[in-house]
């Protein structure tokens, strides 16, 4: 067992796979021999070779749509986008055919292949390197979007990812890549997909977030644990499909839901779990479902960054909001 | 005096270690003269001097590990240039640019995966808009019976328990239907919870034994009196054979008989079973049954019933058969030892003197505790039961 | 089987590294005011740079990505330019836009995380820094369109990387720029890295010049530490896009000194030595000895020189750092031409929250 950051999670799983499965192969822009620039790949191309961790040419679009030629030819890619701000190339391929592959074939070719890539903002970063669009591959039939948020979680679920038979959009919050650690077994052991992850448990209100804003969210939960709200935080995890089994068993409890997202407000991930809960779970709530979002703005340069994202206090008032009449 | 803290030095690393110090305590720098090398996760950095001045200290040697944001050096107020005086302003702030903390705090696995949890904890259903007008009309949703197609109360429901509230009862009693979804475990609770706290004491500590029998009441005058002469009935049972009224204590192995009759009547009402006490009934006249019922009733429908009148009772009837059932094993709680029930009343046929008649009957089962209740006590008081049951008015 | 098609690649250099010139050395190495002029803005651009990268190692920018070594292949592009011409560069090239008119402050607002450093009074017309790679050539060919449809003679330039080169849209940009004839020139500044990646990796094409070829149109490969062959072989190029003859490639070889931005350390995947290499053949002497072989500069004038680019570029910097942050309401004013009812509320809501959730950066 290593006291491992989310980052190091990354690699560990990618190791495992490309050590147990001759089928996987891990290619992206400066991963090989650079490690990645943020490391997630650091040590892999010494380890098992430049066929099986790859340095690609500059073409996020060929990146996405040779890895569906792979795929659908019995291997299992790992590919990386730089950033989510470098992720729209890729969207061509990825909505067109990686989605679609399994449907129109009915079965006989399948894409078994993963994309990650980091995002979401709160680092100080220039222009286009801190989206959070989840939303666009979300909305997508015939994808999984699934976003970790520890470094247990990352590997687990990176693993269950590389394992998936149906293409994965992993994003992975790089906000989160090195704050913390925790104690990760390298057993290849993969957590299921499809499942929400219970963060905390509570009976007042439910709330609902991902990727990096688990942060706030828990230091909101411990605030209002301290003035008598008892929050029950669930973590996503797999964005899409969704498990609102979970959710709705959550809100039966508290009667209330907050959703927190860093994503921009206007058809976010958080509209169609407050969709789900208002079409399911109705008889239970006893306040309007609320999110506490990113503006309907493009993401402000970093001098302003941390105006556009949830705060810990943005949370707190609002779970607060849910108890006024 | 100004200090310099490590700055962020490529997007939110977290620390760096001290490769070369390129000044030493006591030296004067420029500005952008190097200042110190430091290798951080990605890269091995040069930092260079925001300020001109005479360096006063140093945080670290050669090797240490610095945190980004922690001192570096410190500068001699006094030799700091124009230029570097928005550097000052900026220090403390400019030294944690950068939001990607990182830390070695090691977290705890405490996520729990979704659909794993098995405990549900029933609440009432209720869309917002009930809810709301269910505080407006001061109405406690615990207290309305559910007919919404998923267990929820509507605003039908809501309405009829404020007209219910506002009349005496007339109708019979509805038919209560369990208001919790199927499929999942529901807490019990009130009333019903409370029976099954009782029904397991009764297990635990009764010898239960039932004798079954039938009372004929063909030649009631009054076709319809039934809980006022039970209880008128119940009352000449105790008179006869007082050993059934009463308690029975099991530490000390005593037997405790009463005069008085108070008797507990089960009464099924939405929340479950409740049993309010008549208190005195071997002292009452049919008329003060009658009238006694009557206010029973009524506060069974308010739920005005108080605790203590449910309380120190020394015998239970249950008139089970409302709708069918013939005979039963009803269970008492200890301590007392005796519980009457009254099954559905049936036209049975008789014989009468060699020949067959139709004839109206009451079947009666009595439960009694056989720790101090022999088969003998408790024929004794049934027949006297019947007797009472027996006349026609 | 006959050859039906064939190609070839010219290579231009004027002036050797030690600032020799050659023998088929055109007018303007002649023309010593304008190679002073150029001189001076490569000097200034340099020492700019480098206080921005110390601007970044003092946490006060962001993210860098520095030019070291490009300055003569930037400076040339845009001294070449006329003034109504529009530029679409990527992300590197200071000599160019400040060569156009931006300025410095404008330049370190945009990478001190500051959308008005975007909003460049200059040349008011040029595309801003762009970040998703070969995405402006693009735009290049659509200003061009625009200029042509209109009737009018201005050209637009486009600059890339190598890396940008493997994108879909630098080819995409050329296929139409050539079917069209459209009047753009793509500049293809290769400087042998794409971050990591060296160029023998991103491409089997011996010379990025020659990608012109599918496009069918010109491709010329120039030494890009060269400002005289780099500036006379644009102005060539966009004499050419004037008088209607269409769009042309250039590639001006030259290499990245620095590391990619700030952010990258380049010493995990190239030898000092190459980079040393590298450094020996580096654009600034060559121009300078030239200049002086003319007798036209000294070292009391290299001194001044640089006495005032440390001048201008400190009395930038303090522009800069006295820039206060913009107001929160500057989030949400340009997001469209006129004021949707769904933004009111948020709007309200981040005034509310204005610095209240402890950013430390100010």
């Amino acid at each position: 067992m290593a006291e491992v950051a989310l980052i190091d999670a990354l690699t560990m799983a990618m190791a495992w796979e490309l050590e147990h499965d001759p089928s996987v192969v891990v290619l992206g822009e400066d991963v090989g021999v650079n490690g990645g620039v943020f490391r997630a790949t650091a040590g892999l191309q010494k380890r098992f070779g430049a066929d099986r961790v790859q340095d690609t040419p500059l073409a996020e679009g060929m990146i996405a749509g040779i890895s569906i030629g792979m795929a659908a030819q019995g291997m299992r890619p790992v590919a990386e986008i730089q950033f989510m701000g470098f992720i729209y190339p890729t969207v061509d391929q990825i909505i067109s055919h990686a989605g679609r592959m399994r449907n129109r074939t009915r079965g006989r070719l399948t894409c078994p292949m993963v994309l990650r890539a980091p995002f979401g903002g709160g680092i100080h970063a220039p222009e286009h390197h801190s989206e959070s669009t989840e939303a666009i591959f979300a909305h997508m039939p015939g994808i999984r979007v699934v976003i970790p948020s520890s470094p247990t979680r990352a590997y687990g679920l990176l693993l269950a990812a590389i394992r998936d038979p149906d293409p994965v959009i992993f994003l992975e919050p790089k906000r989160i890549y090195r704050l913390n650690k925790q104690n990760v077994e390298d057993n290849g052991k993969a957590l299921p997909l499809d499942v929400c992850y219970i963060l905390r448990e509570g009976t007042d209100v439910t709330i609902v977030t991902w990727g990096a804003m688990t942060l706030e969210t828990m230091k909101a939960a411990e605030q209002l644990a301290e003035e008598g709200i008892s929050c029950e935080v669930i973590d996503l995890a797999t964005i899409s499909p969704l498990d609102y089994e979970t959710i709705l068993e959550s809100v039966q409890k508290t009667g209330r839901l907050v959703i927190v997202h860093e994503a921009a407000r206007t058809c976010g991930v958080g509209a169609e779990v407050a969709a789900i809960v208002a079409e399911k779970g109705m008889y239970d709530l006893e306040a309007p479902i609320r999110r506490v979002t990113g503006y309907d703005v493009i993401m402000p340069l970093f001098r302003r960054e941390m105006d556009y994202m949830p705060s810990v206090r943005k949370i707190v008032d609002t779970i607060k909001e849910t108890f006024e009449n | 005096m100004s200090t310099f803290n490590l700055p962020d030095l490529g997007e939110g690393l977290p620390e760096a270690e001290i490769v070369e110090w390129h000044v030493a305590e006591g030296d004067t720098i420029r500005t952008d003269d190097p200042l110190v090398s430091v290798e951080t996760a990605k890269a091995v950095v040069e930092v260079p001097s925001p300020q001109s001045g005479v360096i006063t200290k140093l945080y670290a040697n050669t090797g240490d590990i610095v945190p980004t944001g922690a001192p570096l050096v410190d500068f001699d107020e006094a030799s700091q240039d124009a230029a570097a005086a928005p550097v000052k302003k900026e220090q403390s702030a400019a030294t944690v640019v950068g939001n990607m903390p990182t830390g070695n705090e090691v977290l705890e696995e405490t996520a729990i995966p979704g659909r794993s949890r098995k405990n549900k904890t029933g609440r009432i259903k209720a869309t917002p808009s009930v809810r709301t007008e269910a505080k407006r009309l001061g109405i406690d949703l615990a207290a309305v019976n559910p007919s919404g197609k998923n267990g929820q109360v509507t605003i039908a429901d809501l309405n009829q328990h404020h007209q219910s509230t506002q009349e005496p009862q007339t109708s019979k009693p509805p038919v209560r239907r369990s208001s919790a979804p199927t499929g999942q475990a529901e807490p019990l609770r009130g009333p019903r919870r409370a029976m099954a706290q009782s029904m397991s004491l009764h297990r635990d500590e009764v010898a239960a034994c039932t004798i079954f029998d039938d009372a004929d009441i063909n030649d009631w005058l009054n076709k319809k009196d039934f809980t006022v002469r039970v209880l008128r009935a119940l009352a000449a049972g105790c008179a006869a054979e007082p050993a059934l009224n009463g308690f029975y204590y099991a530490d000390s192995m005593s037997h405790q008989k009463e005069s008085r009759v108070d008797v507990a009547m089960a009464v099924d009402t939405p929340d479950g079973l409740i049993v309010p006490v008549i208190r005195n009934v071997e002292a009452m006249s049919l008329e003060k049954i009658r009238g006694a019922v009557a206010d029973l009733k009524k506060a069974t429908m308010d739920r005005t019933v108080a605790p203590q009148d449910m309380l120190n009772y020394t015998i239970t009837l249950s008139n089970f058969g409302m709708l069918a059932g013939r005979y039963a094993t009803p269970l008492m709680v200890p301590p007392t030892v005796a519980i009457l029930g009254t099954g559905k009343l049936q036209h049975d046929v008789v014989a009468v003197m060699g020949g067959i008649e139709v004839h109206r009957r009451m079947p009666l089962s009595l439960t009694f505790d056989h720790r101090c209740v022999t088969g003998g006590d408790a024929c004794r008081f049934l027949a006297a039961v019947i007797e009472d049951l027996g006349k026609p008015q | 089987m006959e050859t039906i098609a064939d190609f070839e690649v010219q290579y231009s250099q004027f002036l050797d590294p030690d600032g020799k010139p050659s023998d088929d050395v055109p007018a303007l190495a002649t023309d010593t005011d304008k190679l002073i002029e150029m001189y001076s803005l490569m000097t200034e651009t340099r020492v700019f740079d480098t206080k921005a990268v110390n601007l970044q190692r003092t946490g006060k920018l962001g993210t860098y990505a520095s030019c070291l070594g490009h300055e003569a292949t930037h400076v040339g592009i845009a001294a070449a330019m006329r003034p109504d011409d529009v530029l679409a560069p990527s992300y590197r090239e200071y000599g160019a836009m400040l060569c156009r008119g931006v300025t410095m402050t404008e330049i370190l607002l945009y990478w001190g995380g500051d959308e008005r450093g975007s909003d460049i009074a200059g040349p008011r017309n040029d595309f801003p820094f762009c970040v998703p790679i070969a995405t402006q050539c693009l735009h290049a060919a659509g200003a061009a369109m625009a200029f042509q449809l209109r009737g009018e003679d201005r050209c637009a330039v486009s600059i890339n990387g190598d890396g940008g080169t493997s994108e879909g849209a630098f080819y995409e940009a050329m296929n139409i720029a050539g079917a069209r004839k459209l009047p753009v020139i793509f500049m293809v500044v290769n400087n042998k890295w794409a971050i990591s990646l060296p160029i023998e990796m991103q491409t089997a094409s011996e010379t990025l010049a020659q990608k012109s070829v599918a496009a069918g149109i010109p491709g010329i490969q120039v030494d890009g530490n060269d400002i005289i062959a780099v500036r006379h072989w644009v102005e060539r190029a966009l004499a050419r896009a004037r008088n209607g003859e269409g769009p042309c490639l250039i590639e001006a070889v030259t290499y990245r000194l620095s590391d990619h931005t700030t952010a990258d350390d380049s010493s995990r995947y190239r030898k000092d030595e190459d980079v040393e290499k590298a450094r020996a053949v580096e654009p600034l002497p060559r121009i300078r000895q030239y200049l002086t072989d003319l007798g036209v500069w000294d070292e009391k004038k290299e001194a001044a020189l640089q006495k005032d680019a440390a001048a201008k570029v400190a009395a930038a910097v303090k522009l800069y750092l006295d820039t206060p942050k913009p107001s929160i309401e500057s989030m949400f004013d340009y997001m469209y031409a006129e004021w949707p009812e769904l933004l009111e509320e948020q709007r309200e809501h981040a005034i509310r929250y204005d610095g209240s959730n402890g950013d430390p950066h100010g």
